[in-house]
């Protein structure tokens, strides 16, 4: 099947190096600490922080001097194709665990000892880079919460079809086959915090597309940062007035 | 103990939310007392309210209601089944409520909440019994197939009378309810077909016909509901999670189009219900119907 046809356009008309059209909101659940709603595309995700409160489970903190922080990944029924979503199901555990790491990293937990920071992400709609949205989301809801972080971690995928490189797949694209790249990154340290690939590349090409996905995350982070000042120029101007 | 008087610097400010936080029964009831909340709201109005459609593009009908700061997200999807010998012309609706631990602080997972499962089970009993939907309209093949209709509705943000915001919600999704044009291939099971394929005369039978007039749900008897909260002689309707939480005995009432009374549900609470009381929570209700009807009706459900 054709990815990219000989004009360099993709199924939904996207170049190789375009990203989805982001709509990024904080403060959406009023309820919570903090929280998000992050659209990469028709991928929807709510993140809602709660936190830093009293420690619930004391079985599992490890560290007293650290928060624990905790997350959980959940996708609704009518997110995706067919209806069977299970609660508990591996996939759900496994991005718990790997978005509760990657934001483990970039949060100061050594600031607030004996308590609980709880991320929880729901994905309202799934088209793709689930994971990716997942993260961005979560970044801009704890940063909504006023929880102190090292940097914005942003995450964005990018794979490799039809001997190109593609940045931000898509559900179709995704299940072509080809190689999925998602990677994580503190922008601002140059670091990188989350990196998973499923396929065979050889180096070159993994390099390429690596380097892609890193340059998609800049992209993103720009945007979160926008959308946060915008929120601090609207509370300055409510608290003036 | 002396109340603080609002008029004065930030400090003053501060004692009264610590008054709300520590005395909150107290707190409620010298607002009661002038026929207030601390919303500002009349003991017998309801937070302004929200309904947008079709926000879900995976699904085949959806809706968002939000009540106050409540918001729920409810959406259909729906699936081929055969359907059961006792009623082969029917099709079938299954009904599920979700308090993801997004919308409120007391929800853990692992824990879910206490309420999820109650109102998961009012809202399918009041749904099917108020005969909005005539599962006939489910039926595509008598006694093969019929549409099996899974509503699942979420909880984005719990801020009290979430039973009227889910049945809200759920009108709401059913009005925007679009059923896939499905026929009836060679080997006697139902495909679903994309637009380009209606037109392919092969494997189209007079059942296609019949499916592709039917793509909308004629919704009648629309149900409505209201919570409210008797507490002393005050009866306030639309709680939020802070009134319900300090003063528990809540009643339910939901009324149709045609006011009738599809359901009435008091679980107990302290408080007890004369019947001058329950009269005013009908009328409260009846208010409410009118004014949800009108929110609905600019969403062009009839």
């Amino acid at each position: 099947m054709e990815y990219v046809n000989p004009e360099g356009l993709r199924l939904d008309g996207r170049r190789f190096n375009e990203m989805r059209q982001i709509v990024a909101e904080i403060g959406v659940v009023s309820k919570a600490d903090g929280s998000a709603v992050f659209e990469m595309g028709n991928t929807k995700v709510i993140a809602a922080v709660y936190g830093p409160r009293e420690i619930q489970n004391k079985s599992l903190q490890k560290n007293n001097d650290h928060a624990l922080v905790l997350c959980e990944y959940s996708m609704a029924h009518f997110s995706t194709g067919d209806r069977r979503r299970q609660k508990n199901d591996r996939r759900s555990t496994e991005l718990s665990l790997v978005i509760r790491q990657t934001m483990e990293a970039c949060i100061l937990t050594e600031l607030m000892p004996h308590s609980q920071i709880d991320i929880f992400l729901q994905v309202l709609q799934a088209d793709g880079g689930t994971r990716s949205a997942c993260i961005n989301a979560a970044t801009l809801a704890l940063a909504d919460a006023g929880i102190p972080m090292r940097d914005l971690a942003v995450s964005c995928s990018a794979g490799y079809l039809n001997s190109t490189p593609l940045l931000d797949l898509n559900y179709v694209e995704d299940s072509a086959g080809g190689a999925d790249v998602t990677v994580g990154v503190l922008p601002k340290l140059d670091k990188v915090t989350l990196l998973q690939m499923d396929a065979k590349l050889p180096m070159e090409t993994f390099e390429t597309v690596f380097a892609l996905a890193t340059e998609g995350c800049k992209a993103i982070a720009e945007r979160i940062r926008e959308v946060l000042e915008e929120n601090t120029k609207q509370l300055e101007y409510r608290r003036a007035a | 103990m002396g109340l603080p008087d609002s008029s004065q610097d930030l400090t003053s400010e501060m004692e009264v939310d610590a008054f709300r936080r520590i005395f909150p029964l107290r707190f409620f009831e010298r607002h009661l007392s002038e026929s207030l909340r601390p919303d500002a709201r009349p003991l017998d109005k309801a937070r302004d309210t929200i309904v947008n459609l079709g926000l879900v593009s995976t699904a085949d009908g959806s809706a968002l209601a939000k009540i106050g700061s409540t918001t729920m997200l409810a959406a259909i999807r729906m699936e081929v089944m055969t359907p059961s010998t006792e009623s082969p012309d029917e099709g079938c609706i299954a009904v599920e409520f979700h308090m993801p631990p997004i919308c409120s602080p007391i929800v853990r997972p692992g824990r879910p909440a206490e309420a999820a499962p109650v109102i998961s089970k009012r809202l399918s009993d009041t749904i099917l019994s108020s005969g909005m939907i005539d599962l006939k309209e489910l039926c595509l093949v008598s006694g093969k197939a019929a549409w099996m209709g899974y509503l699942d509705i979420y909880c984005l943000d719990a801020d009290g009378a979430l039973f009227d915001a889910a049945l809200l919600s759920a009108v709401a999704a059913f009005s925007n309810l679009q059923i896939p044009v499905v026929a009836l291939n060679d080997n006697g099971r139902i495909v679903a077909i994309s637009d380009e394929k209606e037109q392919d005369n092969a494997s189209i039978i007079e059942e296609e016909a019949v499916n592709k007039e039917k793509r909308k749900l004629t919704l009648k008897n629309i149900p409505f509901s209201l919570t409210c909260i008797l507490h002393k002689n005050y009866i306030l309707a639309d709680p939020t999670t802070e009134e319900e939480s300090i003063m528990d005995t809540l009643v339910t009432v939901v009324l149709d189009s045609s006011d009738q009374m599809v359901s009435f549900y008091k679980s107990g609470g302290e408080a007890l219900a004369y019947s001058s009381s329950i009269k005013s929570c009908v009328e409260l209700a009846r208010k409410r119907a009118k004014e949800l009807k009108e929110i609905l009706g600019e969403m062009d459900v009839d």
